[in-house]
């Protein structure tokens, strides 16, 4: 009992922080068809954001969110204005933009190397303490991690089908000619989609850098983990990623459990394989690729 | 048609000049050199075979596509190199030959888009709706008869909801100018009676119209004049009555056998 209490903690846990991280690159693939490779590095950006802002400035907490909400937010519009607006007409546009945020990922990774130096520092934005459930003690920042998790995927429910914003990044994403022709201004849906995206990204840096560390290559990881629920639940599918990472999260806590640390990784690989192999398009995906 | 002449000789500027424009796809010319006017409240019909050039022709003025040389005026302004959405927000609204709905989103949302942003977009869009745009989409709903599917997700409609769900999101954003492309092909007789007396009340509001069709029998049943395009060029213009009399146009275009059914059609004495 105490093991699978655990186990499910655990995967929940990491379910919830792929989540925020898979939603906002599934919600980038959907509306633009542009695989940003970059998430993974504003991801970083967002968690030193914070670290800067708590450790460095001495502000609280809630500083150190909205800090990390922010820089996220403004990378993804940067990553707008510097190559998706120029490149967003030009062919190939998907290969294009894969390539170039690859790039921007890396100079952006570097940037924090020379900011902050390439030991790895606590994340001063994580609670403290735990709670028992049935016997196991769990830490209430991983509890806070999976609350956090499931606020800002209801959010991002909200904010695609309750808003008027939201129908327009919809209506964009499965049509883009005949959202123009009804006189949505497409660039500036696509610029406000990459900022939720980033801020999305800058949250769950905090996440992931509250479990471990704060380090330069850190979100290299959750980038991959990201993209496998991706491509698991189907490319560009925001609501498949929702389920597919929390999804993911209990079988990589149970293959560790079961297997070995080691192993979590390489179940979550041969999920993936097996997905590509039965279903090309994803378990959510349709042959006709049905976008947000 | 009195009414017509009546707007015409009220605003005697025309709504739409089509100057010259060309579209070259490599050594293609899918248009080729094409003039014609629109007048306000008038309704213009284009027919012409598969490939003669119709689509992007309505590709062309909407935006979609850049005119390889030439120039459109709307109203009285350039509008040959502005973007979709700006034409848009100018007064022109189109609908397409096949389904350009948002699945996903309901008849009514689908809708609300273009009334939303259609007009004059937003920047940053208000959570609720307002009244008056929630009055537009009503009157688009109650007009295109598809008030009792508000709530149905678009990918749900039939063939002929989905394309008056396309003409209601038209509607909906007020355009001086609608462009329909080939809104009743693949319907039935039934269906298209419908669709008719749907446009009939549109025109009404004294919009002007360009459609695009196969169906002769609604092509010349609507248009105050008719415009026949082969290979990029026009090779007709002219009231739609003489249509079925012009050679190049029954040659190239209509077959003898279909000219006899517009004549049957065109003739008063004749119940159609």
């Amino acid at each position: 009992m105490e093991v699978i209490v655990q186990v499910i903690a655990s995967g929940l846990t990491l379910g919830a922080m792929y989540a925020v991280a898979a939603v906002g690159l599934a919600l980038v693939y959907g509306a633009l068809g542009m695989l940003n490779i970059a998430h993974g590095a504003i991801l970083t950006f967002g968690g030193y954001a914070a670290f800067y802002v708590i450790t460095s400035l001495g502000l609280p907490m809630v500083a150190g969110v909205a800090a990390a909400v922010a820089a996220g937010a403004l990378l993804g519009l940067a990553i707008y204005v510097v190559l998706v607006h120029g490149m967003l007409s030009a062919p190939a546009f998907e290969t294009n933009i894969f390539i170039a945020t690859f790039g921007i990922g890396m100079a952006l990774e570097n940037v924090v190397l020379k900011l902050f130096g390439a030991y790895p520092a606590a994340q001063p934005l994580a609670l403290d303490g735990a709670v028992a459930v049935f016997d196991v003690f769990i830490p209430v920042r991983n509890i806070a991690i999976l609350v956090a998790g499931v606020l800002l995927m209801v959010a991002t429910a909200w904010l695609l089908t309750r808003t008027q914003t939201g129908n327009a990044i919809r209506a964009t994403a499965q049509n883009r000619a005949a959202a123009e022709l009804m006189g949505v201004r497409v660039r500036w849906i696509y610029a406000q989609v990459l900022a939720i995206s980033g801020a999305l990204a800058g949250v769950s840096g905090i996440m992931v850098s509250s479990l471990t560390n704060l380090s330069p290559t850190m979100g290299g990881d959750p980038m991959l983990k990201a993209f496998i629920v991706c491509v698991v639940a189907g490319l560009g599918n925001v609501y498949g990623a929702m389920i597919a990472a929390i999804a993911l999260g209990l079988v990589e806590a149970t293959a560790q459990y079961l297997l070995g640390v080691r192993f979590g990784l390489a179940t979550l690989l041969v999920l993936v394989i097996l997905t590509l192999i039965w279903r090309p398009h994803g378990l959510f995906g349709r042959t006709q690729v049905q976008r947000l | 048609m009195d009414g017509l002449s009546h707007e015409t000789a009220r605003s005697p500027r025309p709504l739409l000049v089509v100057d010259g424009v060309s579209k070259h796809f490599g050594a293609l010319a899918a248009v080729d050199n094409l003039s014609f006017e629109v007048m306000p409240g008038e309704v213009l019909g284009i027919g012409g075979p598969n490939g003669a050039g119709k689509t992007t022709l309505f590709d062309v003025i909407t935006g979609l596509d850049r005119a390889s040389s030439g120039r459109v005026l709307f109203a009285g302004h350039d509008i040959t190199r502005a973007g979709p959405e700006r034409i848009c927000h100018a007064g022109i609204a189109r609908t397409f030959q096949l389904n350009a709905g948002f699945d996903t989103l309901s008849v009514r949302e689908n809708i609300e888009v273009a009334a939303i942003y259609g007009h004059v977009a937003p920047v940053f869009p208000g959570f609720r709706i307002r009244p008056v745009i929630r009055r537009r989409v009503d009157a688009a709903l109650e007009l295109s008869g598809l008030a009792g599917r508000a709530a149905t997700p678009a990918g749900e409609l039939a063939v002929l909801e989905r394309k008056l769900l396309m003409v209601a999101t038209a509607i909906v954003t007020q355009p001086r100018l609608l462009m329909l492309d080939e809104p009743v092909g693949g319907l039935t007789q039934a269906e298209m009676d419908a669709f008719v007396a749907m446009l009939a009340r549109i025109r009404g509001e004294g919009m002007a119209i360009i459609l695009i069709e196969h169906v002769m029998r609604f092509l010349v049943s609507l248009a105050d004049r008719v415009l026949i395009m082969h290979h990029g060029e026009r090779i007709y213009e002219g009231r739609p009555d003489d249509l079925a009399n012009d050679r190049r146009v029954v040659d190239v275009y209509l077959g003898d056998g279909a000219a006899d059914l517009i004549r049957a059609a065109l003739d008063p004495g004749v119940v159609p």
